[in-house]
């Protein structure tokens, strides 16, 4: 009985009906399940990564593991997982099952080799059966088929440019996306090579390589296995702020198109990524804690966030933020002081416990109203008081004779 | 009125959600509102998804707002947990800050008309699922649209403002005519729809059957309900006796006190706290105000001489069960006590009355309709309390909602030779 806004997007070239991508991860590993989630209204998919038929493929298990503020909300999920156990035989067939049942879908598949007639061979079955676009995955945490085994392929510069090159090479005119790791010491330069390569476009990125925890009763790392562990990889609204940062510095310097993945939780998280330059978003871990319905929010929220603020398509949000983006130095020298809105202050202390112990001691506590009083002459603006504050009640203010801002610090 | 929860508090709520999978409170919502994804909505701050998602489900959102029963939180999961989510208050922060007009879409009428007999929730929601698939209803109502929520529920409970948006959101967007005539007989529209919806509610209200009920000063609750719903002050006096345990007792005792807090109002019930059948919210409101209980007595005789003096009752014991399942009052000899009243007024119930002659009734004067909805004559349908005898209006509302699937399949063709 509503209208229905179209949120359709291009990228490299591919139609697609809503910037959300299922990424290469456990929910497109089972044809069935894949076919689930393209049901349910995401726009595409990229098939769990596989490689060649020698590769043999050993998953061990218990594999997920978890933190959060409550228990058992997934704020960061780790796993131990690796590349899919099928091999190019099965995802070959897949991909025409797939592309017959949902032609309006975009069916990719992501592949790791390690030599150039791996990577090259995968990719011309792919391209035979007809798959829409090619990621690479360079940063797969768990271990690598690269060059130098253990490490991430883009880790290195050299590997990089010219894997990239092998499979740009191959798959002519069918899209190649090269999916990194921020792990490195200069993102650009990584994302530059993979220009070189000729690769059309970079995934920023990928898990992040975690250690999730130890148990303090066995010291027995998570996931224990038998009381053994190892790292892995986080996903979830913990690495957000992470990709963020590698999106933005990838869009800022180079000239490449960017699919977004790590983090994105709601259409809030879409339109940061793709303000930052991506053009479309990848999801895991949403999916996998709360199911494929989670499209609905992400398609309505975005729907109505693009009318609300008069854009036509969520392509014209790509890069919005970038502008705004300055190195430490370049940034301006506000006046800053925090005000407290007493209407909305419950009087619980924390903003004065956090300013007394936190540094600067500029505000007062009056017991018996319970209430925190700002001393605007100590006060140096630094916006600790607003972290703490359970009912946003302290907001920074700028103010001069005949105008007073209030500064964005985000939520 | 009660307060909408701010942006922090109904975020917070709202991240208390577990975000079940099959959720049992979309199951035990009459209108199967999908409360996990309008939760989810409210948690990323897209509030107009969050407002179709509920709107498009439920056609009575704001009267649901503040007088839903609230099925769904009796069986949250979180409650195994700590609480339930406070569901009600969230649907009302999404609909008391969203507009449910804004991008609405309604597709051009495509032939075929229905008479829709009483709007309220029942025969308004039937009249938007209606027009939704494209064909024309027009609602008979001779009162002001929107039912027993506009006309008798008091204005302490349900705003006017709240009420009167939705309803007129539905008038305006989705009720082709409103005809302001009384209908004799269903039969006689036939000729001119294509299909009858009967939704007329429950016009009569049981009596005490006891001596005394025709002195001056007994009425019945409705009536005094409609009075302070249309600001006349009531005609009830200062020492009021409410008799009757179901919801309508305890909302016009509370009414009545609301009205005049010098005004003693007690609620006199033949079971006990226990066996009431009033919401405890209600019960709650109901107390906050000062009203009274009187359980465990039976009124005998309704005592004065030409107006009401008092109320003659026995004490009552629990027996066993009664076909309702709660244990039955009987009375304990030689228990009998009077109270002093001024103003006695009878809640113990509604029923049909017999108008529309030619469609059947079960034994209970209800009109007997099959799984398809549809009475005893092809083409008329009924629903709402008028079928299911008094009910909330989360349940009416669905009933007109599943009458328009039925209606639609049948002007389709589907039903015609059954």
């Amino acid at each position: 009985m509503y209208k229905k806004k179209d949120i359709s997007v291009d990228f490299l070239g591919i139609h697609l009906e809503n910037p959300f991508i299922l990424s290469a991860a456990p929910p497109t590993d089972e044809l069935e399940i894949v076919a689930d989630g393209l049901k349910a209204g995401w726009a595409g998919a990229i098939l769990k990564t596989t490689s060649v038929e020698n590769n043999p493929v050993g998953l061990k298990y218990p594999m997920m593991s978890s933190f959060g503020p409550q228990a058992r909300k997934v704020t960061g999920l780790g796993n131990i997982d690796l590349i899919s156990q099928y091999h190019i035989d099965d995802i070959e067939k897949r991909v025409r099952i797939l592309k017959e049942a949902f032609p309006d879908k975009m069916i990719g598949a992501s592949i790791m080799g390690s030599k150039k007639e791996d990577w090259q061979g995968l990719v011309r079955r792919l391209k035979k059966a007809g798959v829409d676009l090619i990621e690479c995955s360079f940063s797969c945490p768990q271990g690598s088929m690269g060059e130098a085994p253990g490490r991430m392929l883009a880790q290195s510069i050299e590997a990089t440019e010219k894997v990239a090159g092998w499979v740009k090479e191959a798959a002519g005119d069918t899209p190649v996306l090269i999916k990194i790791t921020p792990q490195v010491t200069d993102i650009v330069e990584v994302a530059q090579a993979v220009k070189r390569g000729g690769a059309d476009g970079i995934t920023a990125s990928n898990t992040i390589p975690s250690l999730m925890g130890i148990d303090i009763d066995t010291f027995q790392p998570y996931p224990s296995l038998r009381g053994k562990g190892t790292y892995s990889g986080l996903s979830g609204p913990a690495i957000l702020p992470l990709t963020l940062r590698t999106i933005a510095e990838v869009a800022s310097n180079v000239d490449i198109t960017i699919s977004g993945n790590g983090g994105a939780y709601s259409w809030r998280d879409v339109v940061q990524i793709m303000a930052l330059g991506a053009g479309n978003v990848q999801f895991c871990t949403l999916p996998m804690a709360y199911g494929f319905r989670t499209i609905e929010d992400l398609k309505s929220g975005l729907a109505h966030y693009l009318s609300d603020k008069g854009f036509a398509s969520p392509m014209d949000i790509i890069g919005k933020a970038l502008p705004n983006l300055k190195q430490h130095d370049e940034l301006p020298s506000p006046y800053t002081r925090a005000e407290l809105a007493d209407e909305k202050c419950i009087g619980c202390g924390l903003c004065f416990n956090s300013c007394r112990d936190g540094g600067h001691r500029a505000i007062d506590w009056d017991g018996d109203g319970r209430r925190p009083r700002i001393d605007e002459e100590r006060c140096v603006g630094c916006a600790m008081c607003m972290q703490v504050c359970p009912v946003d009640a302290i907001r920074m203010k700028e103010r001069e004779d005949d105008w007073t801002s209030y500064f964005v610090i985000g939520r | 009125m009660r307060n909408i929860l701010t942006r922090e508090q109904a975020v917070l709520e709202a991240g208390r959600c577990l975000y079940c999978y099959d959720a049992p409170c979309e199951k035990a919502c009459p209108s199967a509102v999908p409360v996990p994804e309008f939760i989810r909505s409210i948690t990323t701050g897209n509030l107009k998804g969050a407002m179709e998602i509920i709107t498009e489900a439920n056609p009575m959102i704001d009267i649901c707002g503040e007088l839903c029963p609230a099925f769904c939180q009796d069986v949250c999961t979180r409650t195994q947990i700590n609480s339930p989510i406070r569901i009600r208050e969230l649907h009302r922060y999404v609909t008391g800050n969203a507009d449910m007009a804004e991008n609405l879409e309604v597709p051009a009428a495509k032939g075929g008309k229905v008479a829709i007999i009483g709007g309220g929730p029942a025969g308004l929601a039937c009249a938007r699922e209606l027009r939704l698939k494209g064909y024309s209803p027009y609602v008979y109502e001779k009162d002001k649209p929107g039912g027993i929520p506009m006309q008798e529920v008091s204005s302490g409970r349900l705003p006017e403002d709240r009420a009167g948006r939705e309803t007129g959101f539905i008038n305006d967007n989705f009720v082709s005519g409103v005809i302001d005539e009384d209908v004799d007989s269903a039969q006689e529209l036939l000729k001119s729809y294509d299909a009858v919806f009967v939704s007329a509610g429950l016009a009569e209200e049981r009596d005490l059957g006891i001596p005394g009920e025709s002195l001056k000063g007994v009425y019945k609750a409705r009536e005094i309900l409609r009075d302070i719903k249309n600001g006349v002050r009531s005609k009830a006096g200062k020492r009021i006796g409410v008799i009757g345990g179901g919801n309508v007792a305890v909302e016009t005792a509370a009414a009545l006190k609301a009205e005049d807090p010098s005004r003693d109002v007690e609620i006199i019930y033949r079971r006990g706290m226990k066996e009431i059948k009033a919401f405890a919210d209600e019960i709650e409101e109901a107390n906050e105000l000062g009203v009274t209980f009187q359980f465990m007595s039976i009124p005998k005789e309704i005592k004065g001489g030409g107006r009401v003096e008092g109320i003659l009752l026995t004490r009552a014991h629990l027996g066993e069960p009664d076909a309702s399942g709660r244990r039955r009052p009987q009375p304990v000899p030689g228990s009998d006590f009077t109270i002093p009243l001024d103003t006695i007024v009878v809640a113990v119930g509604q029923q049909a009355d017999k108008a529309f002659p030619g469609i059947s009734r079960k034994a209970d004067g209800l009109i007997d309709t099959g799984e398809d909805m549809m009475t005893n004559i092809k083409g008329i349908f009924a629903g709402g309390d008028i079928v299911r005898g008094a009910s909330t209006i989360v349940e009416c509302a669905s009933d007109g909602k599943s009458a328009a699937l039925k209606i639609a399949k049948f002007i389709e063709g589907g039903v015609m030779n059954v």
